[in-house]
């Protein structure tokens, strides 16, 4: 047998470029070798030796493409571990190295720690040392990770639709700037980002190039909340809900705690949601809004109102307040308003107005950053009716100067002023204002130079794609939600040759194009001025922000003159007309504004309202769909103005009438295989002057259908409210602590007797002295799904794509289950409940009595463990589950494509075809695809059950790391919450809570005390290590329909009343 | 007192119905019975056999894509994780007790009517079990683990659960199989030995010969043929209750509304046999409508006896039903009593799968009651009907089992229709070629009705016979 001979690619031609953090193992070859040593079976498979490394990673990547090449398939493949010739510092080969950094979003930075496994990060963390993220994240931050190895992210210098490399690009864009002159002829177009350096850079642009456009688009930014906050604050600052201080919040079409929030928000409100007891004080949120969102869900009152007339609500909100506080500039404000246009319960806002009067400086109107602006002037002079400015609103300095905006880029467009438009990521062909007639524009521009996610629509249009690295392959840094000073730092070398943001910027500056963070460590060096630089920037680093920098608040003082100028201009709110709908463009929870289209993991999460995968939909209410006559998944027509749009309607309890909600950011044109095919475009809707929504709106069916993946068929909780979802009232819980325990079947059950004492359970101590267990409070839910990701990232669980889940086979091992629930069947207003669902780790589980080969058994510390190598796959596990946890891979989920090979939406038949599973079809993963996965979980093979591990291979390294402490002193105990699961950890709002039952010292086992517990089918004697805490409602029992609350939960087989008999 | 005294007489005692009609000879039997298999093959038969074989091949194909693609190419999901797979299973291992019935239950009560259908319906359990254990086998993940299953000694010390009813199934099953064919082969080889003796060829008689094991008829043998015979009939006596009940166990067992229920038991072996019948009488109908000289001895009187029986065990299992209903109405368990009244019943539960649970109700329940009429039952029409009702409703039964139990369970979140994609629908259609085709093969080649057995039960093989004309005995 000759010797194998690995041939290590040569080194890439792009120059030196950093792959993470401090700069010292800068460009060694031997990091640069690592990615095709991981899989060297990869590299000698290519023919010859001669394959760059970017070109390896090209073809591997585009594995798809390599239909049919062989029969290699049919074989085992040969593997071979090739070790270190040289021991790479810091790397301890199966041992994970974590880094800080931070991932950009339009409402700032959200701070970060990676773990990366051999210079791949795997799994991206909240920064727990952060007071923003406190360790959690959210979808977003989860999902980033595979955005990082998507193998069909841009890959190429592409010039005019021709493969082009760096080098020319370097050179055309020096030439550019050389002839630039003043920059008469240059203009920028960017997404919102808060980074210092960006900022500092764009003051050396412009010092350079004083004539440059610079313009900032966000298709869901904060543009008018800016307008407004300038009205009624100034210019230069913003206002900053400090949503923990309030005792009642109203949001008035405000989805804080979904789309227009962030960990932040999330954690400050669950922070006075929470209840420990009968006598903790909760907050209360009212919630006025047009669709239910996840803020919606929460909240103790909720009104549907279309968010056209969010407006007319504030007005007659506003009226109430100033009546009751005898304020003037609101009484100002509102003097020139006539009798209102539409009327609203006038009760719902007498009682929630006297109710945020009572709680002065300690109320919050929120409204949302869609509404007109001069909506949320009027809700600022709400605020500041109630008394809250400065204290649950609060200024702070805008980090970023004033930029032009798209219409007015478009204008310069239009009057030839634009000679060079740079577009740094964003999407504008897709996702600009119909009316701007974007595409046209952008091909009217002579050169075009774009720096993009992915190739995508406007790309197409450009005569320059540049690849934009990901944050994980860049230097950089940003400001986090509280203002304080975030670092940015590279995990891995840019995959595809990427150039980041700064990387432009700095070139178009006339700088050097980085190499490393000096560009970063300037920013750092100019706005912390350290003593000792080097040990600052270490410090900066490890930590991901600079400690102990508390951001500066801005007192904010209200312009009421200008305030009520600007209010009684524009405030016009007349009520829908009869056949007219309003159209609401809603940011879609999972792909944002359709920059997360092709994230194969967000797309397969199931919407948290509508339970959607794969697809968006119009959402309307049941009242709505009776008089279009449709059902769900009927496609229906809408028209606004010119514009026409098909979509597929789905009837969403909760909300309001004559009005249809569609998510933006799908039926996107151009843009990978996953993405492609998803959901209907709403864009062409949009436009300058109604961005948010669009009243006038025509409806019609068209009677046919769509197919829409749901993960839940069924909303109703069939009358099982008091057994499943168990909640009371505060005045309920106060008069009946522990009403939990006596809900449900649990009110007339007698007590479990076994007949068989089981000796090891019995002493668990005696075989492992950790309980594994896990609590969940309802209370703080909110239904985020932030979890899912997060459990899907660790678990190594595949996408399964649009018609798996249509199919019903879904692999979460976590779900969120939501439900509506409603005395009357019929009620317009049903309460919306959201629970986690995992494996509940049954200690005496029906899963594992009839699995026939031994393949789930038990472990001594109480999991419920899967063995799939013994897995044949009869599904006996998972009929006999009560919670219908366990997951079976019906196919090769991991190897084969999940999309078969048709390449068009339209051949993607919705059954489970011939071709698109077979034997024939290519298998085998895309390297990048292979690198996100997690080392320490198995990937499934095909015909094997699945199920949630409680994360077992955490429980295994922190025992592990025990026993290597402890040594022989036997003492093996892991000290209480030293680490949790994937999904806890996760959880912005804290719902979640695992470890070990058996230590005292445990918050598990503190909360397994909670009168509020109760598991759940606790009649089956199943014995689950996972628990419940009952959600409470915190109603003014003054509201309409206060009396309604929590009375779907009081099930036929419940109290009537919280602690009434049977 | 003379007006008081009753007369103590014997009434005189009823003749016995024949059992075979038209008091035919010995000689006639071997003759019409061997006949069968030693005349040329009937185009009707190439007409039948082809398409049942081609339907099988269809069948096979499917479960061929099955296994290279993974169980996806059905339409089960999360929430029912098992639907026709495991429906088929149940519906075909069902079938086969009628046979075993009739040859160990009936042999052992001495019921003399058996001798003429036993082996028909012996051969139909053994294809019904064949086309059963594909069921379990395919059903899961991994096929080519599946001999996880086996309680082989190995290194790694794992053996299969014990406390899992479905190895109990493995185990129930795979005896029956080995009990059946064994119990079938033993009552074939004397006539196995008739038609070597009567062979013409010389391959024939060769192969019957094989199969015959040197039978000589030698009063020895008979004496251990009939001891063997006995002891067979005492093991499968059990196994008639014992095998669908660990059937019955794999739901029983479990936790599942609709499943854990201690009624089904003695209401899968009432159902089995009930199915079974039907299906013996599907059989054998058309059998006898090809081979009219079988009249004599396949019978009106037995066709009755069967219809007795399936209307029986049809008024069983529509107790069965009744008393799950009031289990659940009685229980207080709201979500037993769901599965009962909503998801099967349909009761303010629209879309799912009520329309099952009625056709089962019809089939199995009421289309039997019609046999309490005499005339019905021995109209052969009438009868066929009837059966085939019989047939698709135990088919039925179980799904609504199986899949209306799965699809709406505990939590709502969870519920799911389930669909059959084609791939399922053709496996199962599949199995019916193979049955029949197998069926075709055996009455083809073997003897289809136990010619030693019906000898014995017309009066000439009745040692005390006394010919009624001439001489002496």
């Amino acid at each position: 047998m000759s010797k194998r001979i690995l041939n290590h690619p040569t080194e890439p031609v792009s120059g030196r470029k950093y792959w993470r953090s401090l700069g010292q193992l800068g460009d060694t070859p031997e990091f640069r070798g690592w990615l095709e040593r991981e899989f060297p079976q990869g590299a000698a498979e290519m023919k010859g030796g001669e394959v760059s490394r970017r070109n390896f990673l090209q073809l591997m990547g585009a594995s798809m493409a390599l239909a049919g090449l062989s029969f290699a398939g049919c074989r085992r493949p040969e593997l071979h571990m090739v070790p270190f010739t040289r021991g790479v510092e810091w790397s301890i080969p199966g041992k994970p190295l974590f880094f800080t950094t931070a991932r950009p979003t339009r409402r700032g930075y959200a701070p970060l720690v990676a773990t990366t496994h051999d210079g791949r990060p795997t799994k991206m963390e909240g920064n727990p040392l952060h007071p923003v993220s406190k360790g959690t994240t959210d979808m977003h931050s989860q999902s980033s990770l595979i955005d990082l190895y998507d193998p069909e992210r841009a890959q190429h210098f592409v010039k005019a639709g021709k493969q082009s490399d760096t080098v020319t690009f370097e050179k055309e864009l020096d030439e550019i700037v050389k002839g630039a002159g003043d920059g008469a002829g240059l203009a920028f177009l960017l997404e919102s980002d808060n980074s210092p350096t960006r900022e500092r850079l764009r003051g050396e642009i412009a010092k350079k190039f004083p004539a440059a456009k610079w313009a900032v688009y966000e298709p869901l930014g904060a543009e008018l909340a800016y307008q407004a906050t300038a009205v009624a604050f100034g210019e230069g600052v913003t206002a900053i809900p400090v949503i923990d201080k309030a005792d009642v919040i109203l949001a008035l079409d405000s989805d804080f705690l979904g789309v227009e929030g962030d960990v932040n928000t999330i954690r400050e409100f669950s922070a006075r949601h929470k209840v420990s007891g009968p006598d903790s004080k909760m907050n209360r949120l009212y919630v006025v809004e047009n669709r239910y969102t996840i803020t919606g869900g929460i909240a103790d009152h909720r009104l549907r109102v279309p968010a056209s007339q969010i407006g007319a609500f504030a007005l007659a909100l506003a009226a109430e307040i100033g009546v009751a506080t005898k304020d003037a500039a609101l009484g100002e404000t509102l003097k020139t308003f006539g009798a209102p246009a539409v009327t609203f319960n006038a009760d719902w806002i007498k009682y929630s107005a006297e109710d945020l009067v009572a709680s002065k400086g300690a109320s919050l109107v929120l409204v949302g950053a869609r509404q007109p602006a001069a909506v949320q002037v009027l809700v600022a002079a709400i605020n500041v009716a109630l008394g809250n400015l400065g204290k649950t609103i609060v200024g702070r300095k805008l980090s970023e100067k004033p930029a032009a905006t798209l219409s007015e880029l478009a204008k310069d467009i239009t009057d030839k002023k634009v000679k060079t438009l740079f577009i740094i990521g964003g999407n504008p062909v897709y996702n600009a204002p119909a009316d701007l007639g974007w595409a046209e524009l952008q091909k009217s521009v002579p050169t075009v130079i774009r720096l993009g996610r992915a190739e995508d629509e406007t790309s197409h249009f450009s005569h320059w794609n540049v690849p934009l690295a990901h944050y994980l392959e860049s230097w950089g840094d940003g400001l986090a939600a509280d203002g304080s000073y975030l670092s940015v730092q590279p995990m891995i070398l840019p995959l595809f040759g990427g150039w980041s943001e700064l990387d432009l910027l700095a070139k178009v500056a006339g700088l050097a194009k980085p190499s490393g963070p000096e560009l970063v460590q300037e920013t750092y060096k100019q706005r912390v001025k350290p003593n000792d630089f080097i040990g600052a920037w270490a410090k900066f680093l490890h930590d991901g922000f600079v400690a102990g920098e508390t951001a500066t608040s801005e007192a904010l003082a209200f312009n009421a003159a200008a305030a009520a100028e600007y209010v009684a201009a524009k405030s016009a709110f007349p009520a829908l007309a009869e056949n007219a709908y309003e159209v609401v463009f809603t940011g879609c929870s999972k792909v944002d504004d359709g920059r997360f289209n092709n994230n194969g993991w967000l797309q397969e999460i199931p919407d948290p309202i509508t339970k959607i995968a794969w697809d968006n939909a119009a959402l309307i209410s049941p009242a709505t769909a009776k008089k279009l006559g449709v059902k769900d998944t009927s496609l229906i027509e809408i028209t606004v103005g010119n514009s026409k749009l098909t979509a597929a309607a789905i009837i969403a309890p909760g909300h309001a009438d004559g009005s249809i909600s569609i998510a933006l950011g799908y039926g996107r044109s151009v843009v990978g295989r996953v993405g492609s095919g998803t959901g209907f475009n709403a864009y062409p809707l949009r436009t300058t002057a109604q961005p948010y929504f669009a009243v006038g709106a025509t409806a019609k069916a068209t009677g046919k259908t769509y197919q829409l993946a749901l993960t839940q068929e069924h909303w109703s909780l069939e009358g099982r409210g008091g057994d499943l979802t168990r909640e009371a009232t505060v005045d309920e819980y106060k008069a009946h602590p522990d009403f939990a325990k006596t809900m449900g079947m649990d009110a007339h059950i007698p007590p479990n007797v076994s007949l068989y004492t089981n000796p090891p359970l019995n002493q668990p101590a005696s075989l492992d002295p950790h309980a594994w267990g896990m609590v969940v409070d309802l209370n703080s839910c909110i239904g985020c799904s932030a979890c899912m990701v997060a459990c899907q990232a660790e678990n190594n669980i595949p996408i399964v794509g649009k018609e798996q889940v249509y199919e019903g086979r879904e692999m979460h091992w976590i779900r969120t289950d939501r439900y509506f629930a409603s005395v009357d069947e019929s009620d317009p207003d049903p309460e919306m409940v959201s629970q986690p669902m995992m494996c509940q780790h049954c200690e005496y589980a029906p899963c594992e009595t009839v699995c026939p080969v031994n393949a789930t058994v038990h472990s001594e510390d109480g999991l419920n463990v899967m063995a799939y190598n013994r897995c044949i796959g009869t599904r006996y596990c998972a009929n006999n589950c009560p919670f219908k946890v366990r997951r079976f891979n019906f196919f090769d989920y991991n190897q084969r494509d999940v999309q078969g090979r048709a390449k068009n939406a339209d051949d993607r038949k919705l059954f489970t075809g011939l071709y698109e599973w077979n034997l024939t079809a290519d298998k085998g993963a895309p390297d990048t695809v292979k690198m996100s996965k997690n080392p320490n979980v198995t990937v499934r093979m095909r015909g094997v059950m699945e199920k949630c591990t409680f994360c077992v291979q955490r429980i295994q390294e922190a025992k592990i790391a025990m026993k290597v402490a402890v040594r022989d002193s036997g003492d093996i105990r892991i000290p209480a919450n030293a680490f949790t699961t994937a999904c806890a950890q996760a959880c912005p709002a804290d719902a979640i809570t695992f470890g070990d039952i058996n230590n005292p010292d445990s918050d598990v086992s503190k909360l397994k005390k909670s009168e509020r517990g109760y598991r759940l089918l606790e009649y089956l004697n199943v014995s689950a290590r996972v628990s419940y805490l009952a959600r409470i409602r915190n109603p003014n029992m003054k509201m309409p329909g206060a009396e309604k609350i929590g009375a779907a939960m009081k099930s036929q087989h419940g109290h009537t009343k919280a602690g009434g008999k049977h | 007192m003379a007006e008081s005294a009753v007369t103590l007489t014997t009434p005189p005692e009823l003749e016995r119905v024949p059992l075979v009609a038209n008091d035919r000879k010995i000689t006639w039997i071997s003759d019409k019975v061997s006949n069968i298999v030693e005349s040329p093959t009937p185009l009707w038969w190439w007409l039948a056999f082809l398409p049942c074989s081609l339907i099988a091949f269809i069948g096979l194909l499917c479960i061929g894509y099955q296994i290279s693609n993974g169980v996806g190419v059905w339409g089960e999901n999360k929430t029912v994780g098992w639907a026709w797979d495991i429906t088929n299973f149940v519906f075909w291992i069902g079938i086969g007790h009628a046979g075993t019935l009739i040859s160990a239950i009936l042999f052992l009560t001495r019921q003399k009517w058996r001798t003429s259908i036993n082996r028909a319906a012996e051969a139909m359990t053994i294809f019904a079990v064949i086309c059963a254990g594909i069921f379990p086998g395919i059903h899961v993940g991994r096929v080519w683990m599946a001999w996880f299953l086996a309680p082989i000694p190995n290194a790694n010390g794992i053996w299969p659960n014990f406390r899992s009813p479905l190895l109990w199934d493995v185990f129930a099953v795979s005896t029956y199989f080995t009990v059946s064919l064994l119990f079938w082969y033993t009552g074939l080889v004397p006539d196995l030995a008739t038609l070597r003796d009567r062979a013409k060829s010389r391959v024939s008689k060769y192969l019957y010969g094989i199969f015959a094991l040197g039978w000589r008829g030698s009063n020895r043998q008979w004496r251990h043929y009939e001891m063997a015979y006995l002891l067979l009939a005492g093991l499968s006596t059990p196994l008639v209750l014992s095998v669908h009940s660990v059937v019955s166990f794999d739901f029983a067992t479990s936790i599942v509304p609709g499943w854990h229920t201690t009624i089904f038991p003695p209401y899968f072996v009432a159902g089995a046999i009930f199915g079974g019948f039907a299906m013996v009488l599907t059989i054998l109908l058309p059998s006898r409508l090809l081979y009219p000289q079988l009249d004599d001895l396949v019978t009106r009187q037995h066709v009755d006896k069967m219809a007795k029986i399936i209307l029986l065990t049809g008024t069983i299992v529509g107790y069965a039903y009744l008393t799950e209903l009031f289990i659940a109405y009685y229980g207080a368990n709201q979500y037993e009593k769901f599965t009962f009244f909503q998801a099967r019943m349909g009761i303010d539960n629209p879309g799912w799968y009520a329309w099952a649970y009625y056709v089962m109700m019809f089939c199995n329940v009421i289309s039997p009651q019609l046999f309490w009429i005499k005339s019905m039952r021995t109209n052969y029409i009438a009868v066929f009907i009837v059966c085939m009702f019989v047939n698709v409703g135990m088919w039925f039964e179980r799904f609504v089992i199986i899949v209306t139990s799965l699809a709406q369970d505990f939590l709502p979140s969870s519920w799911r229709h389930y669909h059959p994609s084609w791939v399922e629908i053709w496996t199962f259609i599949g199995t019916f070629g193979i049955f029949l085709s197998l069926f075709l093969l055996f009455m083809r080649f073997l003897p289809m009705i136990c010619m030693f057995e019906v000898k014995l039960v017309t009066p000439e093989g009745d040692p005390h016979h006394a010919p009624k004309k001439e001489g002496q005995h």
